[in-house]
């Protein structure tokens, strides 16, 4: 338990809660059909996209699984993500063609107001499967936390903290957000 | 700072060296640049591999900076036996099998930390860092049997030492000494490794994947073959500089490849050409500053390899790109599986943002989320899996390029005119021919003669 989630959660009302729901399910539906752009554009200009790697450690051992100044899969600001979507849209991006197909899930939605009045902290856990050609097949399960800001009548992803179960990565690449 | 571990009572029954996959001769042609397939997908040959390669050869199992005091360990990998590294009370350096001679359980099951002791989960059997059997729960039940504790320690590997901070290991008492075993790569490694007097250490951590790959089409990518990037990694390099891979293919007389024991490096004399494809101007200007310096600490020649385009393996699963700056291991699984394990290496003096944008680097290019590696891994894959055809896997495969490229110079090593060449893959799989057909370390033909004098 890291000292930020004892602070106290204040939810939020249920308007903003379904508001929150329909942005975190339309990103999941703009990656699962590859809309690489739409998806850029709903991240903040000062985004930290984070999906550190999972160290085992004994519990006794207060370095942690992780830490940001550690491994990451992702550890990137804009322009990193720019980079990656740049690569995504290539015809020459072989790994990519055919196809992968992509089936994110996002469950367990919770919303609380953030450190500012325009920010809200949110939770929630996700299933990601890729299939790739005949039969490549991966699987990765995880938990989000995510800091959205308001921006007009919906939000600006502002930071996200991805967490991972596998510690050894069961799959070739990364080639998908989470 | 490494020692070879003591020799304690020899535990470790070793079976006599087993009979030989037949006529291994049939399965390269390296005049002609054939080699068949089999070496990507037969069981019996990884078996042997395991035997004959992986625990005979010295394998990278850590960089010094990884465990700078006493108690600090990290849990690694050779070829598919799992050992702990450990940092000793006298600075020395000391490995062991990680299972406790009991019953066989695991003794540690972190990745890496500080321990004071390995304590086995089963029955509490209790080793010192230095391997020793200290105790266990309910020891008067061993005491009564009149058991020596001193006979049930952690089995060691057989010899340790490092390398410019880089700790190598053997499970073979009769492998030659490092310097040996690397021979003439030392000069080219020093242009990385000790570009100035501060060395080099590892930063951020290990990131872990797994491909479905056989380990030597990874091992042979980094060897020498520069000529898949222009093609397999277009798509990363319009990522990262809005361009195409630079065309090294119309300039051969500005590169190289050189091989010694099986190791191997592909490299150019453009200085930054691989630390350009990380997009971040700052580590090309500490490069560009950096440069005369090594000069002066080697020469010109090496200096201009500190980032230049370039690869290299050394044999038979360690790897690493100067410039991206990642160190790696592709630790064998199988005929068709490895797991693959990255670090970042970066200059110790460097300054602090620069080790950070490397860092970040290594994850942006290659990692499994890397714009590079991405697209290394799938043909990797299939590679390996379309050796599952029957008739397909008796279809032999080429790598003849660079036949008679050949330099006559003092430089050390075998070298070899312009990066694009497969003169390295050859090297690489006669040492693994070589090893494959012979019966002790002996018997090993020594084809390689070292213009380092101080290497014998």
């Amino acid at each position: 338990m890291s000292a930020k989630q004892q602070l106290k959660e204040v939810p939020v009302d249920r308007d903003t809660l379904h508001k929150v729901e329909q942005f975190l399910y339309r990103e999941a539906r703009l990656l699962d059909n590859e809309r690489w752009d739409d998806w850029l554009a709903l991240m903040a200009e000062d985004i930290h996209y984070w999906m550190p790697t999972m160290e085992n450690r004994r519990r006794a051992d207060k370095n942690g699984a992780y830490a940001v100044d550690r491994g990451a899969l992702y550890n990137d600001n804009l322009l990193d993500l720019t980079r990656r979507i740049t690569r995504f849209k290539q015809p020459t991006a072989w790994a990519e063609d055919p196809a992968t197909r992509h089936a994110h899930v996002v469950s367990g939605v919770e919303v609380y107001q953030g450190d500012k009045a325009d920010e809200f902290v949110v939770h929630s856990s996700f299933v990601n499967y890729r299939s790739r050609v005949e039969k490549d097949n991966d699987l990765l399960v995880g938990r989000r936390e995510d800091v959205l800001r308001a921006d007009g009548d919906s939000f600006k992803l502002a930071r996200r903290k991805i967490i991972i179960t596998q510690s050894v990565l069961m799959a070739k690449n990364l080639n998908t957000f989470l | 700072m490494c020692t070879a571990n003591d020799g304690s009572p020899v535990r470790l029954k070793r079976r006599p060296i087993a009979e030989s996959v037949a006529n291994l001769d049939r399965l390269m042609d390296l005049d002609k640049g054939r080699m068949s397939r089999d070496l990507f997908w037969d069981r019996d040959i990884y078996e042997q591999e395991l035997e004959r390669i992986f625990a005979r050869c010295w394998l990278f199992v850590g960089h010094e900076s990884q465990i700078p005091k006493a108690g600090d360990y990290v849990s690694t990998y050779m070829g598919e036996d799992n050992v702990l590294i450990v940092r000793q009370k006298d600075g020395s350096i000391k490995g062991f099998l990680n299972t406790c001679p009991h019953r066989g359980n695991k003794v540690c099951f972190a990745d890496l930390g500080n321990a004071r002791q390995f304590v086995c989960n089963y029955h509490g059997w209790a080793f010192g860092i230095d391997g020793g059997l200290k105790g266990m729960h309910a020891s008067e039940a061993y005491e009564e049997t009149g058991m020596d504790k001193a006979e049930h320690g952690l089995h060691p590997v057989a010899h340790i030492d490092s390398y410019r901070g880089l700790i190598f290991a053997t499970l073979d008492p009769q492998a030659p000494t490092l310097a040996e075993y690397l021979g003439d790569m030392r000069h080219y490694l020093d242009a990385i490794f000790d570009m100035d007097e501060g060395g080099t250490e590892f930063v951020g951590g290990c990131v872990k994947s797994v491909i479905q790959c056989n380990w030597k089409y990874a091992s042979e990518n980094f060897v020498g073959d520069i000529l898949h990037a222009g093609w397999t990694h277009d798509s990363g390099a319009k990522a990262m500089v809005g361009g195409s891979v630079a065309e090294v293919h119309k300039f051969p007389d500005q590169s190289y490849q050189v091989n010694f024991n099986g190791h191997g490096w592909e490299f150019n004399q453009d200085i930054v050409g691989n630390c350009a494809t990380l997009g971040e101007k700052d580590l090309l200007k500490y490069l560009y500053v950096l440069q005369p310096k090594v000069a002066e600490r080697h020469d010109d020649f090496r200096s201009r390899m500190i980032g230049a385009i370039s690869s290299c393996t050394l044999f038979p699963n360690t790897s690493f790109l100067p410039g991206q700056n990642t160190f790696r291991t592709w630790h064998p699984r199988g005929p068709g599986q490895i797991e693959l394990h990255t670090w970042t290496f970066v200059n110790k003096n460097a300054p602090q943002e620069i080790k950070d944008k490397w860092r970040k680097g290594t994850m942006m290019t290659f990692s499994p989320s890397g714009v590079f590696e991405m697209d290394d891994g799938e043909n990797w894959e299939y590679s390996t899996r379309s050796n599952a055809g029957y008739v397909t896997r008796q279809q032999d495969l080429y790598l003849g390029l660079g036949q008679n490229s050949k330099l006559d110079t003092d430089l050390p090593g075998n070298v070899y005119r312009g990066q694009i060449n497969e003169a390295n893959q050859r090297a690489f799989y006669q040492r693994w021919l070589d090893l494959m057909k012979s019966e002790s370390w002996k018997k090993v033909p020594q084809r390689d003669i070292p213009k380092m004098k101080e290497a014998l």
